[in-house]
């Protein structure tokens, strides 16, 4: 086989790989605007009525309003939580501390549906089934891990020193983490409490497990509609979901830029 | 002041380590017990009885089977395509490098549901992979790609791409591209050199994609259940329909074990081969 040849084989698998990572995910926002009521690509015609129809839907904003209340909960929760741990295993050395840690970043590889049907079961003898806090709980487990590694990463940039001449200086432990510390590690906290926020806001099967008819969330109308009929308004919610995702993703690597 | 004989114990304890406190009283209560209790209900007074069904029911059997044998072919699939890709990210322009990113990222961050949810559209009887199958000639009746497992390996691998990527493009990148230039001027063909040099250069970085698309397939949930047909079910499907429909919550959550002991077994496994890796190296080091 000649270089030349070679070079042409791998390029067009690569191009090709490329495709296949985007077309599937792109699709949805064209097909969001096809004006037939049956999912169809390429799309047919041009409307924008589906999104008017998600957009003044009762059940659609109710889901939308709780996926927001508990993505922000789950942002604030897990962020406090995650910042104080990290915060904790970067200053001391001490025995067990890799436990500590490993036992921290396991929701991350536990599988989800494992989690979702533990939950579901303590939830129901707590009566924590079908409530916002019971949704908050269980996304703030699933979210501390990303909190967790993105403080750490940046704690390990800043100057421990500072903090020791703070003190030094006289200043109390409360008031060199506010003035010294976190303005240091600003850059990790925000980006972990967007990371944080996405987890949650993605969250679908634990939130299968947990919600009910009133604290359900997008991803859970999302669920329920691909299961039963296919059409654009769904996909409509779809595009809305990436463009949201979009900026968060944009947001999250600006923190990380600043730092 | 009445606890003044308590403080120098409470003393000894370095302060940092009070802000532990909290997250770890809320793991334990929101993770570590639910796993603890459903471990408890999958023994209910300390009989084995659901371990058993599992173990001598060929139904069970045969979803475990089937979950084992869809991992391992996502997998192989998987890191197959993600080696070429992280390979040409490696060994790219700025340009050619950020555009590779991107594409690997979008998808990264679109939510799994709404991926599966488009791959429904593409690969139904009228969607566009058969529409173009049937463009090129290449089939007469549209091939049956939604419920078969063949559709859920196609969304499992879409899903698992980035993360069989992003392990194996951290080794490439770090891999010094003169070697190969090296064996190529001793004469050594460009197949030999990379069968030779390159490859044994990248095992760290393929046993780790194959052992983190292999553990995160075992769990999935959402995509086999949009995408393929109840008969050939995977594991997590299976947990779900015991606990939502059959109600058996002891059946449900002795799978739900399984399944955790399967994937603690695999990075289990992983942790073994990085020792390996890790021993190799030193050798290689101490005889250079």
């Amino acid at each position: 086989m000649t270089t030349a040849l070679r070079r042409i084989l791998f390029w067009g698998f690569v191009t090709l790989t490329a495709l296949f990572l985007l077309v599937p995910t792109l699709i949805i926002v064209p097909m969001s605007f096809s004006t037939t009521p049956q999912l169809e690509f390429p799309p047919v015609g041009f409307t924008l009525d589906w999104y008017g129809k998600v957009l003044t839907d009762t059940a659609w904003l109710a889901a939308l309003k709780n996926s927001l209340l508990i993505g922000s909960a789950t942002a604030i929760l897990a962020t406090t939580l995650g910042t104080a741990a990290a915060l904790a295993l970067s200053a001391a050395e001490f025995r067990g501390k890799g436990v500590i840690l490993a036992l921290l970043l396991a929701p991350m590889v536990t599988p989800v549906i494992v989690l979702g049907v533990g939950i579901y079961m303590v939830f129901a003898r707590w009566g924590l089934s079908g409530t916002l806090p019971g949704m908050v709980a269980a996304h703030t487990v699933l979210a501390i891990p990303f909190v967790v590694v993105s403080v750490m990463a940046s704690l390990k940039m800043v100057n421990a020193n500072l903090a020791m001449a703070s003190a030094g200086l006289g200043a109390g432990r409360w008031f060199t983490f506010r003035r010294v510390t976190l303005p240091l590690i600003l850059p990790g906290v925000t980006s972990g409490a967007v990371f944080a926020f996405i987890t949650s806001w993605d969250e679908v099967v634990v939130a299968i497990f947990v919600a009910n008819t009133e604290t359900r969330t997008v991803p859970i109308m999302i669920w329920n509609q691909v299961r039963t009929n296919l059409d654009p308004a769904t996909a409509a919610v779809g595009a809305l979901l990436i463009v949201l995702s979009a900026i968060g993703v944009m947001l999250s690597y600006k923190f990380k830029e600043t730092r | 002041m009445g606890n003044r004989s308590a403080r120098p114990l409470l003393s000894r304890v370095p302060a940092a380590l009070w802000l532990l406190i909290p997250v770890l009283l809320f793991v334990a209560v929101f993770f570590l017990y639910p796993l603890l209790r459903l471990l408890m209900v999958s023994v209910p007074g300390g009989s084995f009885q659901f371990y058993e069904q599992i173990l001598t029911s060929p139904v069970f059997l045969r979803v475990i089977g089937e979950t084992f044998q869809t991992s391992l072919v996502v997998m192989l699939v998987t890191v197959l395509i993600a080696f070429p890709y992280a390979y040409a990210m490696a060994n790219c322009s700025r340009t050619t490098l950020l555009l590779l990113t991107i594409a690997l990222l979008i998808p990264f961050w679109v939510s799994l549901l709404l991926r599966s949810f488009s791959w429904i559209v593409l690969l139904q009887n009228s969607g566009l992979v058969n529409d173009m199958l049937r463009g090129l000639g290449l089939i007469d009746r549209p091939l049956r790609l939604i419920r078969t497992p063949l559709g859920v390996a196609i969304g499992m691998v879409h899903v698992l791409l980035p993360y069989a990527v992003l392990p194996l493009y951290t080794i490439l990148k770090k891999i010094d591209m003169r070697l190969m230039e090296a064996s190529s001027i001793c004469g050594a063909s460009w197949f030999h050199g990379f069968r030779r040099v390159y490859l044994p250069m990248t095992l760290p970085g393929i046993a780790a994609a194959a052992i983190l698309t292999f553990t995160l397939s075992l769990g999935f949930y959402i995509t086999p259940a949009l995408l393929g047909s109840p008969r050939d079910m995977m594991i997590a499907q299976m947990i779900a329909g015991q606990i939502q429909e059959q109600l058996n919550f002891g059946l449900g959550a002795a799978l739900a074990v399984v399944l955790i002991a399967l994937t603690a077994t695999a990075f289990g496994l992983f942790g073994l081969l990085q020792m390996v890796f890790a021993r190799r190296q030193a050798k290689r080091e101490q005889t250079a």
